[in-house]
């Protein structure tokens, strides 16, 4: 009785709940348009205005950096006067994908894309090829050498490399071995894998000459916060006399802080029992710790430079000029002797001072 | 519904009509159609399956693992894309299956069962591939990724498949009639256990299919693949109308409610609103769909 009375009720009980329904939300989201068009000056500027169209597609906007490189890029494509179009995947490949083509139907002159990896953005790449329209890449590479790209990053393992260096002059005078602790990124992420092997070439080098660096722990973060304090924690459980900790990235920071404060062991420079802590990209966090003295050094990718380097690529390839595949960002180390000098550089500074 | 978000945002949004715009909506919709088809059979028989999209990823891993060029067993054998569509189906199939027993033969409620599935699943993934994405695929895999029209109409067959089957078949009616109030069926002689388990083996099945088209489109396997589609599959299933209580839904009822996210997410795009804007107003449609859902369910038990 059940089995053939169910499909005629629910057809009847549904019928004036379609209709509230679809008026309410068609309502809701002429609302939710009405405001997109105000903030945005306008959705339609991709089809009417004579400006340049950038679409900027980020995977995420969930760390400072991406934050402080996104302003930057839209700041760029201001002073060009440029219009922007702004798409976060927050972390979706797939949802990346359908933004870009989103784009690319709306005929925007250029992307500027942050990918998720160096492989998910294959497809990405290959529409705007296939578009003809230019994309560069922001801060990370692509791995597939048959599509025509330009990507923008900093030269991580130099500068990891350099910021270990300036780390293992400054252990010296400490017991040897001098054990260490390295807290590695997500390792499908390129710059990941280049600044732990920049870091590893120092250590390498350094033991040559009888530096005596001992690497007794690397951390897999996935660059994940959590899992990172997780790992310091159970690192200094296992090896309680670490002298050196390297983390691939800043926004790692506040996790071992917090585990160095729960053991004791976070005290500035010149003070007894301070860990020697090296970061890379110069975030407000970082330039906050090299000013209190907690941390010793960072390696500052220059976003400021990379954001106009990939707005500037976007012109020439538009303007028909050959640009090499990749525009390297030398970036720089900063301590604590040099701070003051190239402060005005550093972005995570420059947030701080806003 | 879809129709009238249609009209309306076609006024205020350049682009909507264009072709490659509409094509880039079916590439959308289709996988998720699929996805969102496994969920309304769980959902019709009372229940929820929370780890379809972890069982998208885990097919997308396994399929993906078999056939790369960085190494799969498979790697460069001529049938190597069949095989993927084939592994794929199964692996979502077999986790559908355990889901299906967990809830029906040990009773555990369909809401922790599949949440710690979500959980194992995601970390099995994560774990095999280091959270590395798997690439390298073959050519003959990443072709169908490149066809929205051959993705819409193998969409459309599934559909057209799981509307037989709920109308026309023994299981579907029985399939209503344990979402209406198990003891009841259970008196009426239904096989209430099969019946659960097998609603949940096809929506496996299904996210397992789905899996194939994610994994081509993006042409690479990802252990996070779909990480933030559960609230959209949920979202065009409850605003479909099915019943989030059980017992009532319908294929072109998913079949709207899917066009109609798709659409939304599209237009929302399009309008240039901030990520931020764009998931408030995701939010709110679904909150919205799902109290009218239970304000239609107590109506309709008073």
């Amino acid at each position: 009785m059940i089995m053939t009375k169910a499909p005629s009720a629910i057809g009847l009980a549904q019928s004036p709940f379609t209709v509230l329904s679809s008026c309410l939300c068609s309502l809701l989201l002429g609302i939710f348009c009405g405001c997109g068009g105000m903030n945005a000056g306008g959705g339609g500027a991709a089809a009417t205005s004579s400006k340049p169209v950038i679409g900027v597609a980020f995977e995420t906007l969930q760390t400072e950096f991406w934050v402080a490189g996104f302003a930057a890029i839209k700041a760029e494509c201001a002073r060009r006067g440029y219009d922007v179009v702004e798409v976060i995947a927050d972390g979706d490949a797939n949802r990346q994908l359908q933004q870009v083509k989103n784009l690319i139907t709306r005929g925007v002159d250029g992307i500027i894309l942050v990918p998720k990896d160096t492989k998910t953005c294959g497809p990405m790449i290959r529409a705007a090829n296939e578009a003809n329209i230019p994309i560069v890449l922001f801060n990370r590479p692509a791995s597939i050498p048959a599509l025509k790209t330009v990507a923008v990053v900093a030269d991580n393992f130099t500068l990891s490399k350099q910021t270990g260096e300036y780390l293992i002059q400054q252990a010296k005078s400490l017991v040897k071995p001098v054990k260490t602790m390295v807290l590695l990124g997500d390792l499908a992420d390129s710059n990941a894998i280049q600044r732990r092997d920049g870091f590893e070439e120092a250590v390498k080098e350094a033991n040559k000459s009888g530096a005596e660096i001992e690497i007794v722990a690397r951390i897999p973060t996935e660059w994940n916060q959590e899992k990172a304090q997780a790992g310091v924690v159970n690192a200094l459980q296992a090896t309680p006399d670490i002298q050196l900790i390297f983390t691939s990235s800043d926004f790692l920071l506040p996790s071992i802080v917090s585990a160095l404060q729960a053991a004791g062991k976070y005290h500035p420079a010149g003070k007894p029992g301070h860990l020697l802590l090296g970061g890379f990209d110069g975030d407000a966090t970082a330039y906050q710790m090299l000013k209190d003295g907690y941390l010793d050094a960072t390696g500052v990718q220059d976003v400021y430079f990379e954001a106009q380097q990939c707005v500037q690529a976007i012109a020439d390839l538009r303007a028909g000029k050959k640009v090499d595949g990749i525009i390297p960002d030398p970036g720089f180390v900063i301590q604590q002797q040099n701070l003051d000098e190239r402060k005005a550089q550093m972005w995570g500074a420059q947030i701080t001072a806003k | 519904m879809c129709v009238t978000l249609f009209v309306v945002s076609a006024g205020v949004t350049p682009g909507l009509m264009s072709r490659g715009n509409l094509v880039n909506v079916l590439s959308v919709a289709a996988p998720l159609l699929i996805v969102a088809l496994g969920q309304m059979l769980v959902m019709i028989s009372g229940g929820i399956d929370l780890s379809i999209t972890a069982t998208l990823a885990m097919a997308s891993v396994c399929g993906s693992w078999l056939i790369s060029d960085d190494g799969g067993w498979l790697a460069g054998a001529p049938w190597a894309a069949l095989a993927a569509c084939f592994i794929m189906p199964v692996v979502g199939a077999c986790i559908g299956l355990g889901n299906g027993v967990c809830v029906a033969y040990l009773r555990m409620p369909p809401f922790i069962a599949t949440l710690t599935s979500m959980m194992f699943l995601y970390g099995i993934a994560n774990w095999a591939t280091h959270s590395k994405n798997i690439g390298s695929l073959p050519e003959s895999f990443i072709w169908l990724g490149t066809r929205p029209f051959a993705i819409a109409a193998l969409a459309l067959v599934l559909a057209a498949a799981a509307a037989f089957f709920l109308a026309s078949t023994k299981y579907g009616r029985w399939l209503y009639a344990l979402g209406q109030r198990e003891q009841t069926a259970l008196v009426s002689g239904v096989p209430v256990r099969v019946v659960q388990c097998g609603a949940y083996f096809l929506a496996g099945f299904m996210a397992g299919t789905a899996a194939i088209i994610y994994t081509a489109q993006l042409e690479t396997g990802s252990p996070v693949l779909g990480k933030n589609l559960l609230l959209d599959v949920i979202g065009a299933v409850v605003i479909g109308g099915t019943s989030l209580f059980g017992g009532k839904g319908k294929v072109s009822w998913t079949l709207g409610g899917v066009l109609f996210i798709a659409l939304l997410d599209n237009v929302l795009n399009l309008q240039n609103l901030s990520h931020f804007a764009v998931g408030m107003c995701k939010g709110v449609m679904i909150l919205f769909a799902a109290l009218l859902d239970s304000l239609r369910h107590r109506w309709s038990v008073e």
